[in-house]
């Protein structure tokens, strides 16, 4: 499985983007870029992302680092698989 | 058949539901689907939480009217303080929600005019799925026969959807650029017993209690369960926690008919999406 692959379809899937999510970069920023983000899409995505890797979000998690860019949610989500 | 929208009285003896002095809180919003031809069954919708409910107006119109169509009369209802029904969301209880599925069973069955051997469906989405599972059981007890159970995509329990609601304010907070601890302290105003404010929603303590405590078991009594996900993918397969809960249900002795199609999150996605496959699957297996 490649993360960001899946990453990058839990994002479009929840964000409805039609596929645009999957032209994204590491350096895609996500956060006050992606106009979709709104409170509901991070806590969506926050559940289709523990549904989907089998990992569980603490709530002091949900900080906007995390959330700043492709590679900063990629990278979170690796290191809370491993 | 046309739908019929209109507002219905939780209290018998109020025949006027827009009498703001007494009824007011026993006005609920009712759109009730009548069964073209014969009368094969009534279907209950049980409306998801909060903002899902919303996102899902639309697939639950849908599959109300497919139902209809194939002989079902079905009713959707808002509960207490939800859409366009009576009250504040912030003065619903659980308790209240698991009284008003039980009296709008009551209710779809005296607009169908349907006797009691007529199969009833309690058709439970996400948090409602939680609902119709418990109401099902108070059900059984007041009317003497055990409804069926429609389940989409349930909530595996009232803890986690709770926790994902709390995490509305974590995120708004997060986008704000504002602080940590805000779960924990909304977790500390509940206790206390007082409510909290959540992305536009008061939310009663007693209400964060009767929800965190309500699971996805097994009813003591139901005649057929059929439960529905939705995936996107070509096979998409049922959630793990949903296998678990299978099982439970099967070794509590009920032959579940289990299934995942593919479709949308249609009840979270950003825009509001259709998953006709999952239209299909249902009225597929009511009618069987």
């Amino acid at each position: 499985m490649n993360p960001t692959t899946d990453v990058l379809r839990t994002l479009d899937e929840v964000l409805s983007l039609g596929g645009r999510a999957m032209k994204f970069t590491r350096d895609t920023p996500l956060l006050g870029a992606v106009p979709e983000l709104d409170s509901m899409a991070v806590v969506t995505l926050i559940t289709s992302l523990e549904e989907r890797f089998g990992i569980t979000v603490d709530d002091d998690e949900i900080d906007g680092a995390t959330f700043a860019s492709v590679g900063s949610l990629v990278d979170f989500v690796v290191a809370k698989c491993s | 058949m046309a739908a019929v929208p209109h507002f219905a009285s939780t209290d018998p003896q109020r025949n006027d539901p827009f009498d703001a002095a007494a009824g007011a809180l026993a006005s609920r919003f009712c759109v009730f689907h009548a069964a073209l031809g014969a009368l094969r069954g009534l279907v209950l919708h049980v409306h998801p939480f909060a903002e899902e409910m919303n996102k899902s107006r639309r697939m639950a119109a849908l599959q109300s009217r497919a139902l209809a169509a194939a002989g079902f009369a079905v009713l959707q209802f808002d509960l207490l303080g939800c859409g366009d029904s009576a009250g504040d969301f912030g003065d619903a209880t659980w308790d209240h929600w698991k009284a008003d599925t039980a009296w709008a069973a009551g209710y779809l069955r005296d607009r169908a005019g349907a006797p009691v051997s007529t199969t009833l469906w309690l058709w439970g989405h996400r948090v409602g799925a939680l609902l119709a599972a418990q109401a099902a059981d108070d059900i059984a007890a007041a009317t003497g026969s055990a409804p069926s159970l429609l389940l989409w995509q349930p909530s595996g329990s009232g803890k986690t959807a709770l926790q994902q609601f709390l995490r509305l304010k974590a995120a708004a907070e997060m986008l704000d650029g504002g602080s940590k601890g805000v779960i924990a302290s909304l977790k500390l105003e509940l206790s206390a017993g007082r409510p909290v404010e959540v992305a536009g929603y008061r939310l009663h303590a007693a209400m964060a209690a009767g929800l965190e405590a309500a699971t996805l078991a097994p009813p003591r009594h139901t005649a057929r369960v059929v439960w529905l996900e939705v995936a996107l993918g070509e096979a998409p397969e049922l959630l793990p926690a949903s296998r678990l809960a299978l099982e439970r249900w099967r070794k509590a002795g009920w032959a579940v008919d289990a299934a995942t199609v593919p479709g949308p999150a249609f009840w979270q996605t950003t825009e509001i999406e259709d998953a006709p496959a999952l239209v299909e699957r249902s009225l597929q297996a009511l009618a069987a």
